[in-house]
């Protein structure tokens, strides 16, 4: 058997070249560029760009795709500190400190410690990966049908949790995206489900295609709606490394904010959003005696909400890589467009792929030490993004989607599914229908359905299959724990006010 | 443990071959262009560039092959010849894009035996009476799988298990009406057994499944269930081939153990039903040089794909008598649909 270091150089090799290890430094920058600007988020800029890698080797194409990911992530913060306006959303709790800093003249400082903060928290996270992920992998190597449907049924009960403030619009959203799954061939028995005698939806529907319209056009048209507006800034952004005294400061709670990040991305369905969240207001239960007190300007603010946000992103690649189920929904892109390669992330992954997942751990951490270096030296440049009126961009983001959304398969039908998709999330949106649940009832429906129902064809139509299984009624016990924590949250937003 | 997935029906695998940013997208479109500009000169064929429908992902292996063959088809065609992926519904967006191009022989499809079973699932309309055979160039036995501390360690003490206990062994397939549980259903016709067929997302779930011991056997090729019969709990029973596999000489074919059944996946190239018999010829002259040639013999080799050559001729009675055969088993397994 071949050992961790020889998956390790396997991995090295494949990220170790030209090609490679450029498209991480333009995943970087696009990424960068793209959570610089206010409203481009990551899923979105991952979503629009994902088709451009299919020409690719799967792990060149991983390298750009993560690239963007921690790019987008970290550039979130850029506006939320200068505009109060945070990136992604993922950056909406470094508002609460980063924005009073750069009130006070001091956005280079505050840019300085999100960049640090980011690091710290991307690689603390990417160590979780490559230590957890392979055991996970391991264990879930073993699971039959009962276990798979019940670890699908665990990532479509975080529904509840990524619903927002209406549970009953987020399951809606879940089983309409659970709904559009079932168009096609029946898993089970091979015959066409809602296809209406069209035979191009015997296919069923490109769940790319769908998150393309969802995160891209239905982006698009809101912001058109919102009115797209900039405010203009004027900010010393001479100096952005952050002093010896600023670091050793927000080491404990950047490392803390980090540690949690990971685990809180590893649940699926929870990105950098809920992590940040987290992260800060345990930061400022840590802290409670710090002068000057959170949300009037103190950098650990900024560090716990920063670390906790970028170490959600190797946190949520745990459950994507090791189950096939998404960490968040960056991850639930990654996972269609290894799909589109063959590849089929799961615990079959680490066996049969051993190459591309140890790319993937090497590649995020270089991910990181991009994003540092050039978060440092280039803040400045990438601040003035703000003012880039994004009027201009939005029309090459819709040409982009359509483009994309062709080359999924050469099939026009996707072009049609993704703007269908993209005006089906517009209303969603202003009705405040969260679009997240929807994608997990896309991915997570299929999985759940044909797993269950190959439990009972395997058991002669017994559910004992499935209560005799200890490890599928742990999951299941799990779920229904997870189904309790918009009621834990909403305890910690009150506790917050 | 170096494994690969080599899955020829529902194209697991990597890509290996286009390297151009959004080839797909601008592959599709210079498709549709080739297409208009079909305008060629009389007389001399080929004079244009050839278009190769593949109807399965990039990266697969219809994919990887179809590429190999375009690339070296040049040299004995005089043309380019590109690919354009064309997938979805299990081949038949692929398949009805072949058999509705223009019949000048200027588009040519990587054709598989799905072509012979998905009309007969109700998947779509297209049949290879819509095409027309030039060359069949890959043919993958079906290789029955079972642990190695099963109860039967022979093909004649599995069925005679399954004989005593019918419905008792399940099989796993890469999917339900995917050539593997065909290959299944149709040797269990043949040996008057009972089998249970359970359906998976590819061919690695389900060799899983019978690793994991969530059943008890499993139908797939020879390169799916390699790496856990040479290293891993899994033995093979036979092949479903005409010949041994290089890969495993000690396992027995079928034949050898008196049932007259082959089955398995298999690719060829065809043109739209209609095209010029003369420039089909050429075709097939060409393709078969290609066939024939010492790199691509390496090629198919290296990357574990079978070699089976049949010319126009024979590949089209090949294809007429796999559709009538697959219909036979779907018929009896309750498969089909009626719209």
């Amino acid at each position: 058997m071949p050992s961790v270091i020889d998956f390790f150089a396997q991995g090295a090799t494949l990220v170790f070249e030209p090609l490679a290890l450029a498209l991480i430094v333009v995943g970087v920058v696009i990424g960068l560029t793209m959570g610089s600007l206010p409203g481009m988020t990551a899923t979105m800029t991952v979503a629009v760009l994902v088709s451009f890698t299919f020409g690719m080797e799967p792990v060149q194409g991983m390298m750009l795709l993560l690239g963007i990911y921690g790019g987008a992530l970290y550039a979130g913060s850029i506006p939320a500190i200068l505009i109060r306006t945070p990136g992604t959303p993922s950056a909406a709790a470094t508002v609460f400190d980063g924005f009073p800093l750069a009130e006070q003249g001091k956005a280079g400082r505050a840019i300085g410690i999100a960049t640090v903060a980011s690091f710290v928290g991307g690689v603390i996270s990417v160590v979780f990966l490559a230590v957890l992920a392979p055991q996970i992998a391991t264990v879930a190597l073993a699971f039959r049908s009962p276990e798979n449907f019940a670890i699908a049924v665990f990532g479509l009960t975080i529904i509840a949790s990524i619903s927002g403030d209406s549970i009953i619009k987020g399951l809606i959203s879940g089983l309409l995206g659970m709904f559009l799954a079932t168009v096609g061939l029946d898993p089970n028995l091979g015959v066409p489900r809602f296809s209406f005698g069209v035979e191009v939806l015997t296919a069923g529907i490109e769940f790319i295609a769908v998150m393309i319209g969802l995160f891209g056009i239905a982006e698009g048209l809101a912001r058109y709606r919102a009115g797209i507006d900039t405010d203009s800034v004027e900010q010393d952004l001479s100096t952005v490394r952050p002093t010896l005294g600023d670091l050793k400061n927000i080491s404990n709670v950047t490392f803390g904010s980090g540690v949690v990040g990971a685990f809180i991305g590893a649940i699926p369905g929870a990105g950098g959003d809920i992590a940040s969240f987290v992260t800060y207001n345990e930061a400022k239960r840590w802290c409670s005696n710090a002068v000057p007190e959170f949300g009037e300007g103190n950098v650990l603010g900024v560090a716990a909400a920063e670390s906790g946000n970028n170490a959600s992103t190797g946190g949520a690649l745990i459950p994507t890589l090791t189950l096939g189920i998404p960490g968040d929904s960056v991850t639930a892109i990654l996972i269609g467009a290894l799909l589109v390669h063959g590849i089929r992330p799961g615990p079959g992954l680490f066996e049969s792929e051993p190459g591309l997942v140890y790319a993937i751990f090497i590649g995020f951490f270089l991910v990181y030490v991009v994003i540092l270096i050039l978060g440092l030296v280039g803040a400045r440049y990438w601040a003035r993004l703000i003012d880039f009126p994004s009027m201009y961009l939005w029309p090459v983001i819709f040409l982009l989607c359509i483009v994309g959304s062709i080359a999924l398969r050469g099939n026009l039908l996707d072009a049609w599914v993704m703007l269908g998709a993209g005006v089906l999330g517009y209303f969603m949106r202003m009705d405040d229908y969260p679009l997240a649940p929807m994608v997990l009832g896309l991915i997570l429906g299929p999985i759940a359905e044909s797993n269950l129902r190959r439990s009972l064809q395997v058991s002669g139509g017994s559910l004992e299959v499935i209560y005799t299984s200890p490890i599928a009624m742990t999951i299941l016990l799990f779920s229904a724990i997870s189904l309790f924590l918009p009621v834990i949250r909403r305890r910690i937003r009150q506790y917050r006010m | 443990m170096a494994k690969r997935d080599v899955i020829p029906h529902n194209e697991i695998g990597r890509r290996e071959y286009i390297t151009t940013v959004g080839a797909l997208g601008m592959g599709g479109l210079a498709g549709c262009a080739g297409q208009l500009g079909g305008d060629e000169e009389e007389g001399e064929f080929p004079s244009q560039d050839i278009e190769m429908i593949c109807p399965w992902a990039a990266g697969g292996g219809t994919d990887l092959t179809g590429r190999q063959i375009a690339d070296l088809a040049q040299d004995p065609l005089g043309v380019s010849l590109y690919v354009t992926n064309q997938t979805g519904g299990s081949g038949s967006a692929g398949f009805n894009a072949i058999a509705n191009a223009e019949t000048n022989g200027y588009t040519v499809g990587i054709t598989t035996v799905e072509i012979c079973t998905i009309s007969h699932l109700g998947i779509a309309d297209v049949t290879p009476e819509d095409l027309g055979a030039v060359i069949q160039y890959n043919f993958d036995p079906a290789a029955l799988t079972v642990p190695e501390d099963a109860p039967y360690s022979t093909l004649e003490e599995f069925v005679a298990y399954a004989e005593e206990n019918p419905g008792e062994i399940r099989v796993s397939n890469s999917g339900t009406g995917a050539i593997w549980h065909l290959s299944a259903a149709g040797f269990a016709q043949q040996a008057g057994i009972e089998l249970s067929h359970v359906g998976y997302d590819g061919g690695s779930p389900a060799t899983q499944a019978v690793v994991s011991g969530e059943v008890e056997a499993t139908a797939a090729s020879a390169p799916e269930v390699a790496g856990q019969v040479q290293d891993g709990p899994l033995e093979i029973l036979a092949v479903f081939g005409e010949e041994r596999l290089d890969m495993f000489p000690e396992v027995p074919t079928l034949q050898e153990l008196g049932y007259d059944f082959t089955m398995g996946a298999w690719r060829g190239l065809t043109v739209p039903q209609g095209t010029d018999e003369e420039r089909i010829g050429t075709l097939e002259e060409g393709f078969t040089s290609v066939y024939e040639s010492d790199e691509f013999q390496s090629f198919m080799e290296e990357q574990g794909f079978g070699l089976v050559y049949r010319d126009a001729e024979e590949f089209g009675q090949f294809m007429q008598s796999e559709y009538d055969r697959f219909g036979g088993i779907i018929d009896e397994l309750g498969l089909e649909q009626s719209g």
